[in-house]
Formats: C-alpha cells, sequence, structure tokens
C-alpha cells in the first residue's frame, strides 16, 4: 500500500514525527530548554496528581497493560491544532508537546488518549477499518475526560445549558472522527447517532461521568473496592 | 456446607460511602452538572435508603436490610450495563502492548 495514502487515511500526516527515523535523543540542553521538557514536566504532573489518570492507569494495569511512561508516551510536535492522539499501531500515547502549554490541558489531553488506551487494551477495537469503534471511543473520551465541561465548554464560548453536554459529546467525536478520517459529514454524523446512547452510558472504567476532580476521587474509591463490592452483591 | 472457608457477607460498600454519595448527589454542584448533562435533576434519595439499610445491617443484622441493599445495588450495575457493547471485549490485553519499539509486529 502507498504509505503517503496510508498516512492520510489513518491521520498519521497530523503526526509527522511518527514516521520519523525518531527515538533520536535529542542533546541536554535541547531536552531542557524546549517544549519537550515542558511537555514531560506536565505528563509527569498529570499522572501523579490527576484522579482521572491515577484511576485510569489503576484500570488499564488490572487489565494487563501496564503503562510505562517511556514506553507508553511520547511527547511529539504536531500539525495544526491537534492535542494528542493514540497510535495504536505503536501502543503509544502522543502528545502534541507544541500545541499542549498548560498542565489543566495537558491532564486532560491524558485523560482523553488514556481512554482511548483502556478501549484498546480491554476490547477488540478496530481502529483503523471499523468507524463505529472509532466513533464509540471518540464519543467515550469527550464523555469522560471533562473536555465537555461547563467551564471548558464556557471557554469556548459555547454557551449551553440543559444537555448541553450531550451537544458538546456528539460535536467532538464528530471533529475527532473527521480529522482523522476520510469520511464525509454526513456519514460520520449518521456513525455517531447509531452507537450514541451505548457509548455515550458506557462509563468504565469511572462507573460514572466524572464532572470534577471529586467525582473522578469518587470513582477511584468505587474501583479500589470493587473486589469488596462484586464479593457481596 | 463448609463453614471454615466461608466469608461473612457484608455491604457492598462501607455505609460511610453510602451517606458521603448521598450529600454528594444532593449538593448544587452536582445537580447543576446533572442538569447540564441529563437535562434532568438527580434522584438521590436511594443513596439514603441504602445508608439507612446498611446502617441496619451493621447494628442488627437485619436480613431484610440485607437483601434490600443487595437489590439496590443489582439495579446500579444493570444500569450500566443495559445497552450491548459496540465491541468485542478482549479475553487477554494485546499481545504487542510491551513489544519495544521499532520492532516489527507478529504476524496474525
Amino acid at each position: 500500500m502507498d504509505q503517503t495514502k496510508q498516512e492520510e487515511e489513518y491521520g498519521y500526516d497530523l503526526f509527522p514525527e511518527r514516521n520519523s527515523p525518531k527515538y533520536k535523543k535529542g542533546s541536554f540542553a535541547e531536552n531542557l530548554f524546549t517544549f519537550n521538557h515542558k511537555c514531560q514536566i506536565m505528563l509527569q504532573v498529570a499522572t501523579d496528581t490527576s484522579p482521572y489518570a491515577k484511576l485510569l492507569l489503576s484500570a488499564m494495569k488490572s487489565s494487563g497493560c501496564k503503562i510505562f511512561k517511556d514506553r507508553h508516551f511520547s511527547c511529539e510536535d504536531c500539525d495544526g491544532t491537534v492535542s494528542g492522539g493514540f497510535d495504536a499501531a505503536s501502543s503509544q500515547i502522543v502528545l502534541c508537546q507544541n500545541n499542549i502549554h498548560q498542565q489543566s490541558h495537558m491532564t486532560r489531553v491524558v485523560t482523553h488518549e488514556l481512554i482511548h488506551a483502556f478501549d484498546h487494551c480491554r476490547a477488540h477495537v478496530d481502529w483503523f477499518n471499523n468507524y463505529r469503534h472509532l466513533a464509540c471511543s471518540e464519543i467515550r473520551a469527550a464523555n469522560l475526560s471533562g473536555d465537555c465541561s461547563f467551564s471548558n465548554e464556557v471557554a469556548r464560548l459555547n454557551f449551553g445549558l440543559k444537555e448541553h453536554h450531550q451537544e458538546c459529546v456528539r460535536g467532538r467525536a464528530l471533529r475527532s472522527i473527521l480529522a482523522v478520517r476520510k469520511i464525509s459529514r454526513v456519514e460520520a454524523e449518521k456513525i455517531v447517532d447509531e452507537v450514541f446512547d451505548t457509548c455515550f452510558n458506557d462509563h468504565a472504567p469511572f462507573g460514572r461521568i466524572p464532572h470534577s476532580n471529586k467525582d473522578a476521587k469518587f470513582a477511584n474509591r468505587e474501583y479500589e473496592s470493587r473486589d469488596r463490592y462484586y464479593a457481596n452483591l | 456446607m463448609d463453614q471454615s472457608g466461608a466469608v461473612p457477607w457484608r455491604p457492598p460498600r462501607v455505609c460511610d460511602d453510602y451517606w458521603s454519595e448521598f450529600r454528594h448527589c444532593k449538593s448544587l454542584w452536582n445537580r447543576f452538572h446533572h442538569y447540564y448533562t441529563h437535562g434532568t435533576s438527580p434522584s438521590c434519595k436511594q443513596w439514603k435508603v441504602d445508608y439507612r439499610n446498611c446502617s441496619e445491617w451493621e447494628k442488627h443484622k437485619t436480613i431484610e436490610a440485607k437483601e434490600a441493599l443487595q437489590a439496590s445495588e443489582r439495579c446500579r450495575v444493570a444500569e450500566q450495563r443495559k445497552f450491548p457493547p459496540v465491541w468485542n471485549l478482549r479475553k487477554d490485553p494485546p499481545r504487542d502492548w510491551n513489544l519495544p519499539l521499532n520492532q516489527g509486529k507478529p504476524q496474525d
């Protein structure tokens, strides 16, 4: 298959560093004073302090996919305004160091991509050929990561209240699919509609839609006691 | 029945957890976000009922309290599993999860 065509079809053109002869270590100065260093630090803070990230990391470990930062995360320069991605072919989460500049944004992107990684770990997700699978994971990631929180939507000047969260999840899932796959908007909307009810209500591993760190901490508490919970049902 | 290995039943959650879930459910923050997500007010009563049943069991080991609590939690689990999944769940994690980078994937 023509590699350029494959890159464009699967969205790899947004992540140009994925195909370069990579894993060359930069110079000490390069690593210390560049976006790469800042990205690494923010990633560490996110995984150490965010209850969203901590729950996902635990759940992945329990599912047999323990995350090793050096292996499963990669800070890279990306095209456009994309913030991150999950590369199923290499089992890596890509963080766009040139587009993430605030800790809160990093935490949200890490959570979002960990949800994709979690789905990859626990299910046979056909990322490349099954648009329903892709749509489902994007709906879940937009729903559960805080992407569509009231404050984030207001910051984007999207003012809505009653059930606006669902509208946001639909919209962001649609955008994510259109960014990485060459299908029409109408087709993408149809696919999102087909899987929306199932995927919007799939809250694994949180057990609820976490709207705040407090929700995520409650979800963590529930997750850590799951053995007792299921043994006494 | 072999009693030596039997683990005595205890409520699925610590009783205080039911109370804190109830308080969290009733909070203005949660009620706002529930409306923002679902367009309705949350129903919090069941957490309080569960807390009462949990406390009743802890104090008096009442069978009705135990059964009511189990029924309530099973209902919660059923709610989470209402829709048929879009994908098939794995029995094992992906084989290439920890393969070193720049190594060819095994042929399926």
